[in-house]
């Protein structure tokens, strides 16, 4: 039986600059941040209040699997929008909106009446959208 | 789950925590930052955060623990201090518990693993993730 997810991937543009966004704008902790053999960096960033599923943040680049081609394309979809990081829970969507619209977090849309409760939807440094919900 | 005017405070002593993790601290210096009874701190930061004040507070040492061990040349007795450790004893026995290891054999095997000096090895992430960005 699977009993939860650890690792999800967001697809950054830089590292160090998507790092700042996800500590520093939005209030996560920093999970993992190694250099590993192959000049790969192992970043990972986590919302405070569940250090359990880990973001791991990272730079789609030439390699193993991806050619020079790829590794750009994804980065211009990244860019465009095309991929999102998910949704962020919060206990209160209005006044975590408030706070990260005052540190520069760019939203698209305010919170909204949604089904599933109130919604606003963001973007980070990179292009990735999110949602951040009150359920 | 605690109130907003709650969740301020206690987030001034968890990043009291986070700041000064390698200097010793007790839960009345936490509580403290909190201004909240070292009891009532240590409950309502289990619920929030799903974990005690003391059990971040160890987590953040060893983690900074696994990372000086591989990339700097410290002594275990070296890396024990920077991290906030008085005692060697007690060091060793919470990163054995923590990580399956004790500093000097993880230090040991993860450098023998590397094919970089100071480097995690490949191995050190998940498979998947090694694969898929290194081909290891």
């Amino acid at each position: 039986m699977i009993t939860s997810i650890a690792h999800a991937t967001i697809y950054v543009l830089n590292q160090e600059e998507a790092l700042d966004f996800y500590i520093n704008k939005l209030g996560f902790e920093v999970g993992d941040d190694m250099q590993v053999e192959g000049d790969f960096r192992w970043l990972t960033v986590y919302p405070k209040s569940n250090s359990q599923l880990q973001l791991v943040l990272a730079e789609p680049k030439e390699g193993p699997m991806f050619s020079k081609d790829a590794a750009d394309k994804i980065r211009n979809l990244v860019k465009e929008g095309a991929f999102g990081a998910g949704v962020f829970e919060t206990e209160n969507c209005q006044e975590t909106y408030d706070a990260l619209v005052a540190k520069g977090v760019e939203f698209m849309q305010p919170p909204t009446e949604q089904l599933y409760g109130i919604e606003a939807m963001g973007v980070d440094n990179s292009g990735n959208w999110f949602s951040l919900v009150q359920r | 789950m605690a109130t907003s005017y709650k969740l301020t405070r206690l987030k001034a002593g968890r990043d009291y925590i986070a700041d000064n993790f390698q200097t010793p601290l007790s839960l009345s210096d936490m509580a403290q930052r909190a201004y909240l009874s070292p009891y009532h701190f240590l409950r309502v930061f289990k619920h929030t955060y799903g974990e005690t004040p003391n059990e971040f507070l160890i987590r953040l040492r060893v983690e900074q623990a696994k990372k000086m061990l591989i990339t700097e040349n410290f002594s275990i007795s070296e890396v024990c201090e920077r991290v906030g450790y008085t005692s060697l004893g007690s060091f060793s026995s919470l990163f054995l518990k923590q990580t399956g290891m004790a500093p000097t054999l993880y230090r040991r095997k993860l450098w023998a693993l590397s094919a970089e000096p100071f480097c995690f090895p490949a191995r050190a992430i998940p498979a998947c993730y090694a694969f898929h960005f290194l081909g290891k």
